[in-house]
């Protein structure tokens, strides 16, 4: 399994983000699933192995990410979207993978046609040597995809992707994922359901800091069953499932 | 003739030498330093290290040397220190790196790109204030019994101003919070102590029946010239050091 984690907790103050969540996840494309403030930025952040879990246990890749030898290990074949994507202005696309390509200690040798298969692959070429301060909100996220996975990758993490992609954008967007699950362990953060629908083989929802379901699609859609909320079947699980979870909560 | 060509795979490869980016020779010295072509560019996009913030801080330097010739005001001492702890501040950290979170998910440690980053600014300040000092030096007759004195004397205030600066950048996520921190508490020692020394001198001549007027260069330069700080300057520092250390540390927001 790619990604361990066994009663994990995150707390900032009081509140508690991440809620004692056990999952494990093998290869393939797994989506996240929930309400803004459900906790899903916290535990992806804490796979990014940039935010240490309060309790539980936490191995990505077969290691310790508690251990900074392995923390490094792993970093190398991480890659990952944050939810915001900070950037400098003054590169160009090619330089920004290329930064995070060198960053990731990729063999200097075979940096540049990393950089251009990764700037291919989102479709992004003929921007290649453009500044990022000349680039739509949506060319930029494409941007941060490229840089994510110029490492090819075997855990990747990628936080609200499709935000600022437009339909046919997001259709290719959901192809390349599908092709990159087929060796890695992709983890799709994101509350557009049609997204998880589209390009997961599994899924997990969130609420309240807890995983509430997990399951594939097709059962994520079975749940809706005789539910009104949601204009598809798939919305339809969603909310069922919610509705289900917050009444537990309150009950 | 093979018609199996791959277009893409041709592409990828011209593409790969068309976009490359071709790093000059500083960078692959620094590459080769370091052994991390990924520290070394993380070097060379420091803020604080681009022409812009060169040129300006060789400017302030120099006119801080020309002053210092032309009116005898001790400015090369008292403004080395705070261009470096602005330099400092703006060199890396949460509240100025726009990908930041991203950095912190990268194999090359932070703690290691801020660190380089540090030294660097360090030293390039290090050295632009030398040469200004060495050239506002020996014109003035008071400051002839402590030219070698204040040639070197300056880099201990200037380690204790940067060290604050920085400590107060990574702590607070904020290199103007850090800036202001490393300049403030220079310029107010700069004062404070000058004040001190300026009443001392002041006492001394009101006792021989003379009386001094507004503060003196060798008051205003005493925050430097003092021996008696060379201890406090390094224990700033240290602390400083252990404070960056800390906020840095692995578990506070990272792994």
């Amino acid at each position: 399994m790619n990604i361990e984690l066994t009663d994990v907790t995150r707390t900032f103050g009081r509140n508690k983000a991440v809620d004692g969540v056990s999952l494990a996840v093998g290869p393939g494309v797994f989506g996240l699933l929930g309400p803004n403030g459900a906790g899903k930025t916290s535990l992806l952040r804490m796979l990014a192995t940039v935010l240490p879990p309060s309790s539980g246990t936490l191995r990505l890749l077969d290691r310790d990410p508690g251990r900074a030898g392995a923390r490094t290990e792993i970093r190398r074949r991480l890659g990952y979207l944050p939810q915001s994507l900070g950037y400098y202005p003054s590169f160009t696309v090619a330089e920004f993978v290329e930064y995070f390509a060198l960053l990731k200690e990729m063999p200097a040798h075979q940096v540049p046609k990393a950089v251009a298969t990764a700037v291919e692959r989102v479709e992004l070429g003929p921007r290649a040597k453009a500044r990022l301060r000349t680039l739509s909100g949506g060319m930029l996220r494409r941007v941060g995809i490229a840089q994510a996975i110029v490492n090819d990758p075997d855990l990747l993490l990628l936080d609200e992707p499709t935000a600022g992609l437009d339909p046919e954008q997001r259709v290719a967007f959901r192809s390349l994922i599908r092709d990159l699950g087929q060796q890695a362990t992709v983890v799709v953060s994101t509350h557009l359901v049609e997204d998880v629908g589209a390009a997961c083989t599994e899924v997990a929802l969130m609420a309240e800091g807890k995983v509430v379901f997990r399951g594939t699609p097709g059962e994520l859609t079975a749940r809706g069953e005789g539910h009104e909320v949601g204009d598809s079947a798939l919305e339809r699980g969603y909310s069922a499932v919610l509705a289900a979870a917050r009444k537990q909560v309150h009950a | 003739m093979n018609d199996d060509i791959d277009l893409d795979r041709v592409w990828v490869n011209v593409a790969a030498q068309v976009w490359r980016r071709h790093p000059g020779r500083p960078e692959r010295l620094a590459a080769r330093l370091l052994r991390s072509p990924g520290l070394a560019r993380a070097l060379f996009t420091t803020p604080s290290l681009l022409l812009p913030w060169l040129i300006a801080s060789v400017l302030v330097l120099g006119v801080g040397a020309l002053t210092q010739v032309g009116a005898g005001q001790p400015l090369v001492w008292l403004l080395a220190p705070a261009v470096a702890a602005v330099g400092i501040a703006y060199s890396y950290g949460p509240g100025l790196d726009p990908a930041w979170e991203l950095s912190c998910s990268m194999p090359v440690s932070d703690r290691l790109v801020l660190l380089t980053r540090a030294v660097a600014v360090f030293a390039v300040n290090a050295v632009l204030g030398l040469a200004a000092s060495a050239a506002a030096l020996g014109t003035h007759a008071w400051a002839g019994a402590i030219t070698a004195q204040l040639t070197f004397a300056w880099l201990l205030p200037m380690t204790a101003a940067c060290a604050l600066a920085l400590a107060v950048a990574v702590a607070v996520r904020s290199a103007v919070a850090g800036a202001a921190a490393g300049v403030g508490a220079w310029l107010a020692l700069v004062l404070a102590h000058s004040a001190i020394d300026h009443g001392a001198v002041d006492h001394g001549a009101a006792d021989h029946g003379a009386a001094s007027g507004s503060l003196t260069d060798a008051a205003l330069a005493s925050a430097v010239t003092d021996a008696n700080l060379y201890l406090p300057y390094l224990a700033v520092a240290a602390c400083c050091a252990a404070v960056v250390f800390f906020a840095t540390r692995s578990q506070r927001g990272l792994l």
